[in-house]
């Protein structure tokens, strides 16, 4: 039995080497490259999970089955979860012993399931990479930094993207203003924008000028992060001590507060935002503002048909503390493979990853204007080209910060969550309420370190 | 006496209006769950609401349910919730008879036993739950969905209490008379606590009905998943209308609603017979 | 032979049997690991690792955790306390004479049957500050209320809801206790010539004992292991005013992976709650042998 095993794979390995050196050096397999061996392969099934999103999701699966028609001899286990749910269905798969052989992670909760020697580091060449250093180069900066440890690199992107900053053209032209020439480049004029294109009745903001997402902890941290970057803070001292409470993170935790103490442009207490939907208040036109993850045309439409037909709306970069730190948060979603896996499994699902991510400009048409962290194979085609505003989305998916790396990230998030409510939402006093979350972080990191 | 009689009356008409008025505001969420499922999609969150839609959306429903396997969904909700009924009725009915009616000797701290069982919340029983389910080979199936939830330590203290109001002469009386114990329970204690029965009924079906975490633990496949999985599975899509969400959120009311009026009618025996009695 | 009060004793146990095997192996099996597992520290990929008191003296240093903990009681003597009341005066409500009052009791139990998915979903919007309940509220002179993001009134929000949502399913249940009781008692008060108070205080009250303590109980029960409704419609906030120890157990196993910990919690919890129900059980049920 083993030995049929170790022949079968690498016969595969050789193969696979030959077809990336047809591949003239781009990273890119084409799908329709011929297998060049026809010896019978013994059947193996793999399990594979991933979280649900309407375009993405049926993509994967589109792509999977596909790699099962060419493979006859490999059955996929296709399941998918709710985006929350599916963290929680691999732990308790991982601790019931009926976790799957791979499956899609946010790339912020790899040192979650690293420091638990959970998934596996993955053998690049079998990507179809000559080296970890060519990985590197082809990928976006950020994407490196949330994948790649210790000269390994353990998670296979699928989606990578950054934030922007979603205008109302509309309502900009409305009060004079040009989306364009006047679009917010540093946080103060950020706040004086928005105060221009607020309307309020008495205690009632009609519109408010920009809104912070405060629906979950999730997306507090993703709009925190590049403010406490931006101002040269830092999250974690080298002794490991949160440091969010230090003058920088005062300063980054002021500027957040800015748009409702300052300028008055916001009123955290008023959102009609939900999970699916974090952006509904710029999608009704509650706000002139809202910094997001690309949004499908089909997003909007379903909520503001005559925004999406008569596209008055315009993705920019973020405001930075200084024009040149125009910058946000990045993050993405990583094929993982369960280090529990047996060898051959956890080979073909390098095959089958890299099956799936081999037409990226297919993954472009199903799933834009979600960007990919390869930097190759896609962005010239024309297709991709056409897209309305792409080249900001791209540019910001480029530019961006990667998040705090560390195990404790749910806790930092539910920190900083609870911290910004405070702040927000009890005119809590801003050191106070940063001191209580450092000490917070700093108590999940010693729960951390009893384990 | 006439005056008395119509004074009564006029009593129990005035008295409908405040409790009319309170069961409005009662339902009104409901109303607003029923009235966003017929609307657009883009009508969902609007603050002033639209008590009758202007253009109705019927078509809210087929599609909804067309979204996820639905239809084999709520099949799924049935025939676990179903189960969980059967089994509370008939262990639960047991065992609150044994409690009610046979003192012995740390009967009440047997009670309390019993009790203990909810009052660990479940999230800290879900994995060792889990690995039990495991071992038997009940996950993604309807033992497993079902298994934990058949008999329910709230089942057993309800017919506890409402056992213990059927005075032991009956009991008695019929012993002497030579009834074996079991056709006692069968001819004379259930008959008298019909009401009991029927919350019993109404309230394990709901709660299984209702069960969002335990599902989500023990089913992966979509042949065994149930409503409420599906319901949540909205929450992740922004391409649907919202509104098609309530308008499943609606559907799923529909079964324990109808469970609920077949059950009156036995609630309204139960005091008919009372009343008959002695 | 055996005895005859013998015969009776086993049949009585026989009855339970069942229901106590079934418990073995589902509920205490379970409850046992959970509790062994509150002195280990387990984060469910590596085996557990014994620590004994140390999960305790950590959570009892959180302030989080005894924020959680002030919060779950404010909320379990909130909600039966409301949930009681409202419930049996509902239930007597309805139980009077006249037309129109079934109809009263299906339509508030409608509130029982809607999933509890979306009565998060629909209160999280009512409570809005532009919503249905302040619009409700502004003609009788309130100004806006921020229910869900202001930390004194999250927690009544909750309450609020729960009670909305529990207490015509227990009018049912009182409804079913009232029924039981045999009109002829009241036929035969009102000719020795009590009023309705007296009718209610010494004929209704004493008979209704057994469900009133079913009901009592179960509340608290209910309230103490609430989970949904505060992770949906609040979750948590703002700040911790909201954060429950179910809730606190849910993350900390789960989203934080310390299951060890999370079991720690909740053997306080289950300390707590069994404390309430001795104590509830002791008031109400020292004339049950009257029943009997």
């Amino acid at each position: 039995m083993k030995n049929v095993s170790n022949g079968h794979a690498v016969t595969r390995r050789q193969a696979i080497k030959r077809m990336g050196a047809l591949g003239a050096g781009a990273a890119a397999v084409t799908a329709g490259a011929p297998r060049v061996f026809a010896q019978p392969k013994a059947p193996i099934t793999l399990s594979f999970w991933t979280f649900d999103n309407p375009q993405q999701r049926p993509w994967i699966h589109k792509r999977v089955n596909q790699y099962m028609e060419k493979n006859p001899h490999v059955k996929v286990d296709f399941q998918w979860f709710t985006f929350a749910d599916l963290g929680k269905k691999v732990s308790v798969g991982y601790a019931t012993g009926t976790a799957p052989d791979g499956f899609v992670t946010g790339d912020w909760l790899m040192p979650t399931w690293l420091a638990r020697n959970l998934i596996a580091p993955l053998d690049v060449k079998l990507l179809g990479y000559s080296s970890l250093d060519a990985f590197r180069k082809d990928h976006a900066d950020a994407f490196v930094a949330g994948a790649i440890k210790d000269g390994q690199a353990y998670g296979y992107p699928l989606w990578f993207y950054g934030f922007c900053n979603y205008l109302n053209t509309k309502q900009f032209k409305e009060v004079g203003l040009d989306p364009v020439k006047d679009q917010p480049k540093t946080w103060t004029e950020l706040g004086e924008v928005a105060k221009r294109l607020t309307i309020k009745q008495g205690n009632k903001f009609t519109r408010q000028g920009f809104k912070f997402a405060m629906h979950a902890a999730q997306w507090t941290m993703i709009q925190f992060n590049p403010i406490v970057s931006q101002v040269g803070g830092q999250w974690f001292d080298t002794s490991g001590r949160c440091t969010i409470n230090n003058e920088a993170g005062v300063k980054a935790m002021t500027i957040r507060a800015s748009l409702a103490r300052q300028y008055g442009a916001e009123d955290p207490a008023d959102s009609i935002a939900t999970f699916p939907l974090p952006q509904m208040d710029w999608l009704k036109e509650r706000c002139a503002m809202f910094s997001c993850h690309p949004i499908p045309p089909a997003a909007i439409k379903s909520q503001n048909p005559v925004m999406e037909s008569e596209g008055y709306y315009l993705p920019v970069q973020m405001a930075g503390v200084t024009p040149d730190k125009r910058y946000t948060t990045c993050y993405g979603f990583n094929f993982v493979v369960n280090a529990r896996a047996p060898k051959a499994k956890q080979e073909a699902l390098h095959d089958m990853y890299r099956f799936v991510m081999s037409d990226l400009v297919d993954c472009w048409q199903a799933t834009a204007p979600f960007t990919l962290a390869r930097k190759s194979g896609w962005t010239d085609d024309p297709r991709v080209k056409s897209f309305p505003h792409v080249q900001e989305i791209i540019k910001a998916k480029d530019n961006g910060v990667f998040f705090p790396r560390t195990p404790i990230w749910t806790e930092l998030a539910d920190a900083m969550h609870r911290a910004v409510q405070k702040v927000m939402l009890n005119n809590a006093d801003i050191k106070t309420a940063l001191d209580e979350a450092a000490a917070e972080v700093d108590r999940a990191t010693a729960e951390f370190k009893k384990t | 006496m006439r005056r008395r009689a119509a004074v009564s009356a006029a009593l129990a008409w005035a008295g409908l209006l405040p409790l009319a008025a309170l069961t409005f505001l009662f339902v009104l969420p409901i109303i607003w769950m029923a009235t966003t499922s017929f609307q657009a999609g883009e009508k969902m969150f609007q603050l002033t609401t639209e008590w009758i839609p202007s253009a109705w959306h019927p078509e809210n429903y087929p599609n909804a349910l067309s979204r996820s396997a639905f239809p084999r969904f709520f099949l799924n909700s049935a025939i676990v919730s179903a189960s969980v009924m059967l089994g509370n009725l008939i262990f639960c009915t047991l065992a609150g008879y044994g409690l009610a009616k046979y003192r012995f000797r740390g009967d009440r701290l047997l009670l309390l036993v019993i009790l203990s069982t909810l009052m660990l919340p479940l999230e800290v029983t879900l994995v060792p739950t889990f690995l039990v389910i495991h071992a038997l080979g009940w996950v993604d199936s309807y033992q497993g969905l079902a298994g934990p939830l058949l008999i329910d330590a709230f089942g057993v203290f309800l017919m506890r209490q409402f056992i213990l109001k059927i005075p032991s002469d009956y009991v008695e009386a019929a012993r002497i008379d030579g009834a074996g114990e079991l056709r006692i329970l069968w001819s004379i204690v259930i008959p008298q606590c019909r009401a009991g029965l029927a919350v019993l009924a109404l309230f394990s079906f709901r709660d299984s009905w209702d069960q969002f975490l335990w599902p989500l633990v023990v089913v992966s496949r979509d042949e065994f998943r149930t409503y409420p999985l599906g319901l949540v599975r909205f929450g992740d899509d922004y391409g649907n209308p919202p509104t098609e969400q309530m308008a499943i959120a609606v559907l799923a009311t529909i079964p324990v609603f109808l469970l609920f009026l077949v059950l009156q009618r036995a609630l309204r025996k139960g005091f008919d017979l009372s009343a008959l009695k002695g | 032979m055996i005895s005859y009060r013998w015969r009776i004793r086993l049949w009585g146990l026989a009855f339970v049997a069942p229901t106590i095997v079934f418990f073995l192996v589902f509920k205490y099996g379970p409850m046992l690991w959970a509790i062994g597992l509150s002195f280990t520290t387990y984060d469910m990929m590596k085996p557990p690792r014994w620590v004994g008191l140390e999960n305790y003296a950590s959570i009892v240093r959180d302030p989080i955790f005894r924020a959680a903990l002030l919060n779950t009681l404010v909320y379990i003597a909130g909600s039966t306390v409301l949930i009681t009341l409202v419930g049996l005066g509902l239930a007597l409500a309805i139980n009077t004479r006249g037309r129109g009052r079934r109809a009263c009791m299906s339509g508030m139990f409608l509130t029982n049957i809607m999933p509890i998915l979306a009565v998060c979903l629909v209160w999280r919007f009512l409570f809005h500050p532009h919503g249905l309940v302040n619009q409700l509220l502004r003609p009788l002179g309130f100004g806006r209320i921020d229910w869900l993001t202001d930390s004194t009134l999250a927690m009544p929000a909750i309450i609020l809801v729960t009670v909305w949502r529990f207490a015509p399913y227990f009018m049912v249940v009182f409804l079913a206790g009232l029924l039981t009781i045999p009109t002829e008692y009241y036929e035969a008060a009102e000719i020795d010539g009590a009023n309705v108070l007296r009718r209610f205080r010494h004929l209704t009250l004493p008979l209704l004992m057994p469900v009133t303590f079913f009901v009592v109980v179960v509340a608290a029960l209910l309230s103490a292991r609430i989970f949904l409704m505060p992770f949906i419609i609040t979750g948590g906030g703002p700040g911790n005013a909201t954060r429950v120890l179910s809730m606190l157990i849910y993350e900390t196993g789960f989203s934080y992976m310390k299951m060890g910990r999370a079991a720690a919690i909740s053997v306080v919890l289950f300390v707590i709650v069994m404390v309430l129900t001795v104590i509830q059980m002791k008031l109400f049920t020292r004339g049950e042998e009257d029943y009997a």
